[in-house]
C-alpha cells in the first residue's frame, strides 16, 4: 500500500529549486532510509512529505485509507530538536508524557494505560532511570533519545526521523535501529529516516532513497529496495 | 494602609496582574519573545495618546492598540523567522515615536502621561480594574484549558503542528493575550517597567524549577510576593510603586542566584570530602 505519493514536485528556498520535478511513492509498512550528501535536500524532502512546506508546483498526497479514526498519527523528530531548547524547564517524564497529548485532547484523563505507554517508551530508549531529571542536564545523545521516546509515546502509524542517531553511541544506535525494525515488522508501522550512516543502517532498511546532485545532470533520486532478509523475531 | 479605597484597588489590580503576568512571562521567555512585553507597552502608550487626542477612553484605546500591536508582531514574526527580535524592535520604535508625536498634540495632558510611564496607584481607575479582572480571568482560563497544546507549541513548533496542534491559531491568540496583559498591567507598574513583572519572576523560575509545572508555580508565587511587598513598601517609604516592585523582584533574582551558587559550592565540597 502506498502511504504518500509526490508528483512532479518542485521546491526551493531562493530562486533555484533544490528539488526539481520529483516523483516519489512511499510504501507503507516499510523501514525507509533517505540518504545523500549535505545540501541534497533530505530534510526538505521530509518537510514536503509532512506538509510543513508547500511545493512550488506538483502535488504531495497522503493516503487517506491509512487514517485511523479520521486522523493519521505521525510522529516527527526533527534534526537536532534537542539542541534548540536546552533551557526548557521540563522534566524528562513531562516531555515524554506530552507525546500522549494529541490522543488525549484537551481534557482526556491520563490513565494507567498512558502511564505504561510512557514508561515503555522511555525504557525502549533506555532512559527510564533519567525520568525525573531536567532535560537541560542531559547530553546531546540522551536528549535525542528522549525526543524519540516522546514520538513513540504518540503511538504513531508513521514515524518520521531526521538524523535521529546524531550524538548517540554505537550501542544506542544499534538498539534503536533494531527497535525501529521491530516496529515495522511486528506492528506494521512505517518508519522514514534520514541517515548518513548507510553502512550501519542498511541491514535494517527495506528501501533506500538516495538523493544526489550532479554538476551536469542536476538533481537525481535513486530508490533501491534492499533484498536482505528482515530482522527480528517472526520475520 | 488598606483602609484607603485606592490602596484596596491597587492591591486587587496588583494581585491579578501578579498572577497573569509571571504566568505569561514563562511562555514568552521560552518562545524567545521576552522583549515583546516592553514593545507592547510602548505601543499601548501610543494607544493611550491616540485615545486622548480622539477623546476616547484612554484605557480602552491603549488596550485595543496593544492587542493590535501583538497581532502585527506575530504576523511579522512569520516573515522574519530567523530574526525574531527584529519585528519586536521595529514595532517598539514605531510605537514610541507615535506616542511622542501624539502626546505633543495634547500638551495639557502630558502630566497624566507620567503616571502611565512610571505607573501610579492613583491611576488605577475602575475601568482599568475591570479590564485587569477580565484579562486575568481570560488569561487563567486560556492557560489552564490549553496547557497541553501550549506545552507542545513552546517546546517545538514543528513537532507540535505535526501532532495536530493548530500552531497558527494558538500563536495568534497568545499574541492577543500578551497585548491584553501588557495593557492591563501598565497602570500598575508603568510602561517602562511592565516587562519587569513579566520577565523577572519567570527568569527566577527558570533558574530554580525542576520541571515545567514547577516553573509556572514558582513564577506566579514570586510575582505575587513581589507585587504585594512592593506595593506595601512604596506606600510606607513613599516611592513609585512600579520601580519598587521591579527592584524587589530584582533582589529576589539576585538572592536566588547567590543561593544557588552557595548550594553548588557546598555540594562540591561534600563530594570532595566523601571521596
Amino acid at each position: 500500500m502506498i502511504l504518500s505519493s509526490m508528483k512532479n514536485v518542485v521546491f526551493g528556498y531562493g530562486h533555484e529549486p533544490v528539488i526539481d520535478n520529483l516523483s516519489l511513492d512511499i510504501e507503507a509498512g516499510q523501514f525507509i532510509g533517505i540518504t545523500g550528501p549535505n545540501g541534497a535536500a533530505k530534510t526538505t524532502l521530509l518537510k514536503l512529505l509532512l506538509g510543513l512546506l508547500r511545493p512550488w508546483s506538483g502535488t504531495v498526497s497522503l493516503n487517506k485509507e491509512m487514517t485511523e479514526g479520521g486522523k493519521l498519527v505521525i510522529g516527527y523528530v526533527p534534526q537536532q530538536v534537542a539542541s534548540f531548547n536546552a533551557g526548557f524547564p521540563s522534566k524528562v517524564i513531562e516531555l515524554v508524557r506530552s507525546g500522549c497529548y494529541p490522543r488525549l485532547g484537551l481534557f482526556g484523563r491520563f490513565t494507567k494505560e498512558q502511564e505504561e505507554l510512557v514508561e515503555r517508551s522511555l525504557r525502549q530508549v533506555d532512559m527510564w532511570e533519567y525520568r525525573n531529571r531536567r532535560i537541560g542536564e542531559l547530553s546531546g545523545g540522551q536528549k535525542q533519545r528522549i525526543c524519540i521516546a516522546r514520538a513513540l509515546a504518540q503511538q504513531p502509524q508513521v514515524l518520521v526521523l531526521d538524523e535521529p542517531a546524531t550524538g548517540m553511541d554505537i550501542g544506542s544506535r544499534t538498539g534503536f535501529y533494531k527497535l525501529m525494525r521491530h516496529y515495522v515488522s511486528n506492528h506494521g508501522r512505517t518508519v522514514i529516516m534520514v541517515t548518513h550512516g548507510l553502512e550501519e543502517t542498511s541491514p535494517y532498511l527495506d528501501t533506500t532513497i538516495s538523493l544526489e546532485r550532479k554538476e551536469q545532470e542536476g538533481w537525481t533520486c535513486l530508490v533501491t529496495n534492499s533484498c536482505s532478509a528482515h530482522f527480528g523475531p517472526g520475520a | 494602609m488598606l483602609g484607603y479605597e485606592f490602596m484596596q484597588r491597587a492591591f486587587w489590580a496588583g494581585g491579578l496582574i501578579g498572577i497573569i503576568g509571571p504566568l505569561l512571562g514563562v511562555y514568552l521567555m521560552l518562545r524567545r519573545q521576552v522583549l515583546m512585553a516592553d514593545t507592547l507597552s510602548h505601543v499601548s502608550l501610543a494607544g493611550v495618546a491616540l485615545g486622548s487626542v480622539l477623546q476616547l477612553n484612554p484605557a480602552l484605546s491603549g488596550f485595543a492598540v496593544a492587542v493590535a500591536g501583538g497581532l502585527v508582531i506575530e504576523q511579522l514574526r512569520r516573515s522574519y523567522r530567523t530574526y525574531s527580535e527584529l519585528p519586536v524592535a521595529i514595532i517598539m520604535t514605531s510605537g514610541l515615536a507615535l506616542a511622542v508625536v501624539l502626546m505633543s498634540l495634547k500638551q495639557n495632558l502630558s502630566r497624566s502621561f507620567t503616571s502611565y510611564l512610571f505607573g501610579s496607584i492613583v491611576a488605577v481607575s475602575n475601568t482599568q480594574l475591570g479590564l485587569i479582572a477580565i484579562v486575568a480571568v481570560v488569561g487563567l482560563l486560556y492557560f489552564i484549558l490549553l496547557r497541553r497544546p501550549l506545552y507542545s507549541l513552546t517546546f517545538d513548533e514543528e513537532t507540535a503542528s505535526i501532532s495536530g496542534v493548530h500552531t497558527g491559531l494558538l500563536s495568534f491568540s497568545f499574541a492577543v493575550l500578551t497585548g491584553m496583559t501588557v495593557a492591563a498591567a501598565m497602570p500598575v507598574v508603568g510602561v517602562l517597567l511592565v516587562s519587569a513583572l513579566i520577565v523577572l519572576p519567570a527568569s527566577i523560575a527558570l533558574r530554580i524549577a525542576s520541571g515545567f509545572t514547577a516553573a509556572i508555580l514558582i513564577s506566579v508565587s514570586v510575582g505575587l510576593a513581589g507585587v504585594f511587598s512592593g506595593l506595601t513598601a512604596s506606600y510606607y517609604i513613599n516611592t513609585p510603586p512600579g520601580g519598587t516592585i521591579a527592584l524587589i523582584l530584582l533582589c529576589f533574582l539576585l538572592g536566588a542566584i547567590s543561593f544557588q551558587k552557595l548550594l553548588a559550592i557546598r555540594r562540591r565540597r561534600n563530594v570532595r570530602k566523601s571521596t
